[in-house]
C-alpha cells in the first residue's frame, strides 16, 4: 500500500510538470494552429539562466525562479516576434520545422552560454518529507503538485473569466473573424507565446531538483507533454491537463508494476494503438474537414 | 545546325545527366585521396554525406512530395544498421542476404506506420512518429544481446561476392549507390505515383474525391521512404564501422529534416546540398574556426539557424540558388 501511494505522489508531481508543459503547447496551438517542439528547449534554456543568475547572486530558489519565468516570458515574446510573426502564412508543418529549428538553436546555444557541465538546482523546501499511509513525501514534491492544480486553476479561470481569456478563445475559434471584430490577435498570439514559454520555465525548474540542468534536461518533458496533448485531444484546452496526470499515472504504475526498463515504451504502445482507435483524443470534437 | 547545337547545350539540362555528373563529383575525392591532398577523414565525411543524402532523398518524398511527416526516421536507420550488423558480423550471413532481411524487417514497420497515418494528421503523426523513435531506441539500449546495448555494436566493410571492399571502395560504391538513389527518386516523384502524392499533400479530401486511394499511397510513401532509410543506416554501419543506441535519436531525426528543409522540399538533388552544408560543413569548415570552433554547440546552432532562415526568406531551399542564380546572371547579360 504504501509503496502504491507512492507511486501515485510521484505521478502526481511529475504529472504536474508534464501538465504546465503541454497547456503551454496547447495554447500555442489554439491561438497559432502549431505544435510547439520548442516548449521544452525554451524551459531547459531559461532553467539555464535561472540557475545561472542564482549562482551569480546568491539569490534562494523561489526568486530564481520567478527570473527564469520572466526570462521565459522575454524568449517568448522574442520568438512570436522575430520568428513567428513573420511566418504566419505558411504551412503548419513548416511551422513545425521552424520550432524544430529553435529546438537546434537554443540545444547548440546553451553549452556555448553557460558551458557543457551539467549544473544542480536547489529544492524551494529541502529534504524534509511527511508520512502518509506509511509512504514518505517529500513536501517539495507536494509544493509541486499544489503549485501544478493553482497554475492550471488559475489559467482556466483567467480563460473563462477574464477579457483576455476570452480573446484568446476567440481568436482559438476563428482567427479572422476576431481580427475583424477588433481582437487584437497578434497581441494574443504573442501573449501565448510568452505564457506559454514561462510555463515552460516554470516546469523545468520544478523538475530541475530532481535531475541536473543540463542540455537534455527537457526532452523527455517535451515527449511526455506532446504525447500528452495527443492523448486528451488538441481541440480543448483541459484535455492535454487530463492527457498529462493519466500519462504520469499509467507510466509510473507500468513501471513499478510491470517492469521498470520497459515501462515507458509500453505506455507509449498503450498510448499509440489507443489513438489509433480515438484518433481525437479522450476528449477530442471531430474536426469537420472542408475541401 | 542551331537546334543540333541547342540539344547539346541541353545535354546539360538532362536530370539523369547531372544526377550522374553529382555521383562524378563525390568520386573526384578518390585521386585527391590517394595524392595526399585530403585525408581519409575527410573521405569517410564525405562517405556520411552520401549516406545521409540517400536517407534525405527518401524523406524528401515523403516530407516534400506527400506531405508527411516523420520523426521516427533514425529509429528505422539504426534497426537496419543493427540487423545488418547482426546478420554479416554474429551469423555470418553473405551480404546480400542480409541486406534482403535488413531492408524487409523494417518494411513491416513501416507498413504499420504507414497505417496509423490513416488516422492522425499533420502534428499528430510527428508526434506518434517520435514515439515510436523512442521506443525503437530503448528496443536497442535495452536487447543487448542483438545490439551490444551501451558498449555498441561493430561491423567490417562490406563483402560482396567474397570481394572485399575497403575504405576507398565502399566511398566508391557509396557514389554509385547515390546516382541509383537520385535516378530512382526523380523516376518515383515523375509517375503517377509522384502525382498522386503531390496531389494528397495539396488536398487529402481533394485527393480522394479524385479516385486516388490514400491507405495504397501513404502506405507506400512511408515504405519508400522505410526502403531509403534502411539503406542508409546499412551504409552508415558499414562505413562508420560502430554504432551506439543512442546515435539513433531525436537528434539525428532532426538531422534529415534539417537536410530536406534546408537543401529544398520538392528538388529531388535538395538533399543532397542540405547534407553538404548539415554534415560536411560543421566537420570540415566550423570545427577550424578559432574558440568558438571547438564547442559542440556551434553545429547546431548553424543548422538550427539555417532551417528558420531558409524557411521565412528562401522557402524552396538552398538547391534553388544555381537556378536563381542563373536567371540572374542571363538578366544581367540579356538587359532584359
Amino acid at each position: 500500500m504504501s509503496n502504491f501511494i507512492q507511486v501515485i505522489f510521484s505521478s502526481l508531481e511529475i504529472g504536474s510538470i508534464y501538465a504546465l508543459a503541454s497547456i503551454g503547447i496547447i495554447l500555442i496551438y489554439q491561438t497559432s494552429k502549431m505544435t510547439n517542439f520548442a516548449q521544452g528547449a525554451i524551459g531547459m534554456y531559461s532553467a539555464y539562466m535561472a540557475t545561472v543568475f542564482m549562482r551569480g547572486t546568491g539569490i534562494s530558489a523561489t526568486l530564481a525562479t520567478i527570473v527564469g519565468m520572466a526570462f521565459g516570458l522575454v524568449l517568448g515574446f522574442a520568438i512570436d516576434l522575430l520568428i513567428m510573426r513573420r511566418a504566419k502564412n505558411a504551412s503548419p508543418v513548416t511551422l513545425q520545422i521552424i520550432t524544430l529549428g529553435i529546438v537546434l538553436f537554443l540545444t547548440g546555444l546553451a553549452p556555448l552560454t553557460f558551458g557543457a557541465v551539467p549544473l544542480a538546482f536547489p529544492r524551494f523546501i529541502e529534504n524534509k518529507s511527511i508520512e502518509i499511509l506509511g509512504a514518505s513525501i517529500l513536501y517539495n514534491g507536494i509544493l509541486n503538485i499544489f503549485i501544478g492544480f493553482i497554475v492550471v486553476a488559475l489559467l482556466f479561470f483567467a480563460l473563462q473569466r477574464t477579457k483576455w481569456g476570452l480573446a484568446v478563445r476567440v481568436t482559438a475559434a476563428n482567427p479572422t473573424a476576431a481580427k475583424v471584430m477588433g481582437v487584437p490577435t497578434k497581441k494574443v498570439t504573442m501573449g501565448t507565446w510568452a505564457i506559454a514559454a514561462s510555463l515552460g520555465a516554470l516546469s523545468a525548474l520544478m523538475l530541475a531538483p530532481n535531475t541536473v540542468v543540463d542540455v537534455g534536461m527537457m526532452e523527455g518533458v517535451q515527449l511526455s507533454a506532446l504525447i500528452a496533448c495527443v492523448l486528451g485531444g488538441f481541440q480543448t484546452f483541459f484535455g492535454p491537463v487530463l492527457g498529462a496526470y493519466i500519462l504520469a499515472i499509467v507510466r509510473n504504475l507500468f513501471g513499478f508494476y510491470i517492469s521498470s526498463t520497459w515501462g515507458t515504451a509500453l505506455t507509449y504502445s498503450v498510448i499509440l494503438i489507443f489513438i489509433i482507435f480515438k484518433p481525437n483524443g479522450l476528449i477530442g470534437k471531430k474536426k469537420i474537414k472542408k475541401v | 545546325m542551331e537546334k543540333k547545337l541547342k540539344s547539346r547545350f541541353n545535354l546539360l539540362e538532362n536530370v539523369y545527366i547531372n544526377y550522374i555528373l553529382i555521383g562524378i563529383l563525390f568520386l573526384i575525392a578518390i585521386p585527391l585521396n590517394q595524392a595526399g591532398i585530403i585525408g581519409g577523414s575527410v573521405l569517410i565525411t564525405l562517405g556520411s554525406v552520401i549516406l545521409y543524402s540517400v536517407v534525405g532523398i527518401g524523406m524528401n518524398i515523403l516530407l516534400g512530395y506527400a506531405g508527411l511527416i516523420t520523426l521516427g526516421g533514425a529509429g528505422f536507420m539504426g534497426l537496419a544498421a543493427y540487423l545488418s550488423a547482426y546478420f554479416t558480423r554474429d551469423l555470418n550471413m553473405p551480404f546480400l542476404f542480409s541486406l534482403i532481411f535488413s531492408v524487409g524487417i523494417p518494411i513491416i514497420i513501416g507498413i504499420g506506420i504507414g497505417l496509423i497515418s490513416l488516422r492522425l494528421g499533420g502534428y499528430y503523426l510527428a508526434i506518434a512518429t517520435l514515439g515510436i523513435g523512442e521506443v525503437l531506441k530503448q528496443v536497442f539500449i535495452e536487447y543487448d544481446v542483438f545490439t551490444g546495448g551501451f558498449s555498441g555494436k561493430s561491423a567490417g566493410y562490406i563483402n560482396l561476392f567474397g570481394l572485399q571492399f575497403d575504405r576507398i571502395g565502399t566511398y566508391a560504391l557509396y557514389a554509385v549507390i547515390l546516382i541509383f538513389a537520385l535516378i530512382i527518386g526523380h523516376n518515383i516523384v515523375n509517375s503517377a505515383t509522384g502525382r498522386a502524392f503531390m496531389t494528397m499533400r495539396s488536398s487529402e479530401a481533394a485527393a480522394q474525391a479524385m479516385g486516388i486511394r490514400m491507405l495504397k499511397y501513404k502506405v507506400l510513401a512511408f515504405v519508400i521512404a522505410t526502403i531509403y532509410s534502411t539503406i542508409g543506416g546499412i551504409m552508415y554501419m558499414h562505413l562508420i564501422k560502430f554504432s551506439f543506441p543512442t546515435t539513433w535519436g531525436l537528434g539525428m531525426s532532426l538531422n534529415f529534416l534539417s537536410i530536406v528543409v534546408i537543401g529544398g522540399m520538392k528538388a529531388i538533388a535538395g538533399p543532397v546540398v542540405g547534407a553538404l552544408f548539415v554534415i560536411a560543413f560543421p566537420d570540415l569548415v566550423l570545427k577550424n574556426i578559432p574558440i568558438i570552433g571547438t564547442s559542440p554547440g556551434v553545429a547546431y546552432i548553424f543548422n538550427g539557424v539555417l532551417i528558420v532562415v531558409v524557411l521565412l526568406f528562401y522557402n524552396r531551399g538552398l538547391i534553388k540558388i544555381f537556378t536563381d542564380a542563373k536567371v540572374l546572371i542571363k538578366k544581367l547579360i540579356g538587359g532584359k
